[in-house]
């Protein structure tokens, strides 16, 4: 069977100009920030990004990786907003489509079940149809009085999700408390890759906990990296939490062009083992009074 | 150890699936030729249960699609949502297996209704006849189950003959029919016999079958299968006769 492991700079460089790339996690959730990391690190621009938006989109957005977000929130989670994704949606720089959650959920369900559309009450009467003047509305064939969203499928050319556990032929296993909406997003989309916290023998997934756990089938995935801790500064329980003290530390110098220098410099450089080196060098300073 | 006529049906119909392809299957006759293919010549066969199961190691033998047996080793265990709408609508299914009351000449299936007597129902084999790019119809051969017209159409063939499936909106569709007498196919047109069960003649087919079939010209014969796949069917799949109870009287 196929050996589907790659590195990280393997899957980023799947992703070419223009492309239409959703992005797993939710928030500031096990986002797969090894992969952004690593899109970042290419030439590649003009892409469209559709994700529960965390620092994935904040930082593409920063390095002029994107011209259109699709998205239904864009948080930290813990701190309420990515100061790069509000930097670029403030200058107007950025194409939007704002929907709600459930639209968008609707809207991979229609990619991924192949069909033109989906109906969705959300979204009737408010301005979210007043930005979106694509967005129609449809009268049920069963009721004229019915109105319903007709929410377009959200087709995506490449999906990068985390998980906490994978096998090489691409099955994927989530073991905190939410599977978010990874595989519609894997459904949704033409090609999958997932990053993991490590990658075991297929028997293993379900050694120790149930097949339901198994979110991704191989069936969808293209790739598979092995990359403990990449999720960082996201959570990706049980494994680890978010990082909340370099979470501070990515917004506080976000807010500042001269900080953002330095991050970039001290953080976004070099490859990911620089990365993970210099957040262990992070943890480990010494603490300043303030 | 001669092969029963509906062994070979089953043995055939495991034949129709080729290493790695997707299959979706239900329980009964599919599932075991599909558990028989896992064993023999397709290892790496991709099964899809409707429940949501994908690609399970199938632990002979299931009775139902919610039977745990059919659940092991699977690399996701999702919703029957997620395997007819997205799986099979979105088209990653290449070949489904289905049974019906009724077979008609363009290969449209009943399976809810004949002459006032209600039947099971659709199940998910309007969905399969819908999207997947084959068929294949595993079904004994009685003249009452090939009518001209279907009573009742559950599950698209080719309609009303040619090109009525693209005016649909349905895409194209192959069809294989494997019963006890002989091998039908088409490909958006009239069921034609392609192969004889092993004694079967063509005579005995078109007199067990309501419509008249055409027959390719030279007619093929159905290879029984080894004794040593007769035996992985019998005493490892079927050890208890679920399946073939008349070899309970041999």
């Amino acid at each position: 069977m196929t050996d589907k492991r790659m590195s990280a700079d393997d899957v980023a460089a799947q992703v070419r100009d223009g492309m239409t790339v959703g992005i797993g996690g939710w928030g500031s959730r096990r986002k797969p920030m090894s992969l952004v990391r690593a899109l970042l690190r290419t030439d590649v621009r003009d892409l469209t990004v559709v994700s529960f938006g965390g620092p994935d989109v904040g930082l593409l957005c920063q390095a002029g990786k994107v011209r259109k977000v699709v998205y239904g929130f864009v948080s930290l989670d813990s701190i309420a907003l990515d100061p790069h994704f509000r930097a670029a949606r403030e200058a107007g720089s950025l194409e939007i489509a704002e929907y709600d959650e459930g639209m968008c959920l609707a809207g991979l369900r229609a990619a991924a079940h192949r069909l033109p559309f989906m109906p969705i009450r959300a979204g009737l009467s408010s301005d979210v149809l007043t930005i979106n003047p694509d967005l129609r509305t449809i009268t049920s064939p069963y009721d004229p009085d019915d109105v319903v969203v007709a929410m377009p499928p959200l087709t995506l050319d490449v999906a990068l999700v985390h998980l906490n556990a994978a096998d090489q032929l691409g099955n994927a296993q989530y073991l905190g408390p939410d599977a978010y909406f990874d595989d519609l997003f894997c459904m949704a989309a033409k090609e999958s890759y997932v990053s993991c916290e490590r990658i075991v023998p297929t028997e293993e997934l379900t050694a120790t906990a149930p097949v339901q756990s198994l979110l991704l089938s191989r069936m969808f995935v293209t790739g598979v990296v092995e990359s403990p801790g990449s999720a960082h500064f996201t959570s990706c329980a049980p494994d680890y939490g978010r990082d909340e003290s370099f979470q501070r530390h990515y917004v506080a110098s976000a807010r500042e062009p001269a900080a953002w220098a330095e991050f970039e410099r001290q953080f976004l450089s070099g490859s990911e083992d620089d990365y993970q080196a210099a957040v262990r060098a992070f943890d480990e300073r010494p603490a300043v009074a303030l | 150890m001669r092969a029963l006529p509906r062994e070979i049906l089953v043995v055939e119909g495991a034949r129709q699936i080729r290493d790695g392809d997707v299959v979706i299957v239900g329980t009964g006759l599919p599932l075991l030729a599909a558990t028989f293919a896992q064993r023999t010549h397709a290892p790496q066969a991709r099964l899809v249960i409707e429940s949501g199961v994908v690609f399970p190691r199938v632990v002979p033998t299931p009775i139902s699609v919610v039977d745990p047996r059919l659940m092991n080793g699977a690399s996701r265990h999702g919703s029957l949502f997620e395997a007819l709408g997205g799986l099979v609508q979105r088209g990653l299914v290449q070949t489904g297996f289905l049974g019906g009351a009724q077979i008609d000449r363009y290969a449209n299936i009943n399976s809810t209704w004949v002459a006032g007597k209600r039947l099971p129902g659709s199940g998910g084999a309007n969905d399969i006849a819908s999207h997947c790019a084959t068929v294949v119809i595993l079904t004994d051969h009685e003249r009452r189950r090939f009518p001209q017209r279907c009573d009742y159409v559950t599950s698209p063939g080719f309609l009303d003959g040619p090109g009525h499936r693209a005016k649909a909106g349905l895409p194209a569709l192959k069809v294989k029919v494997i019963t006890d007498l002989c091998v039908m196919e088409a490909t958006d047109s009239a069921l034609r016999v392609t192969g004889l069960m092993p004694g079967a003649t063509l005579d005995a087919v078109r007199n067990n079958t309501g419509f008249t079939p055409e027959a390719a010209e030279t007619l093929g014969t159905v290879m029984p299968p080894s004794a040593a796949e007769l035996k992985l069917l019998r005493e490892v799949l079927d050890p208890a006769c679920v399946y073939f109870p008349e070899r309970k009287n041999q």
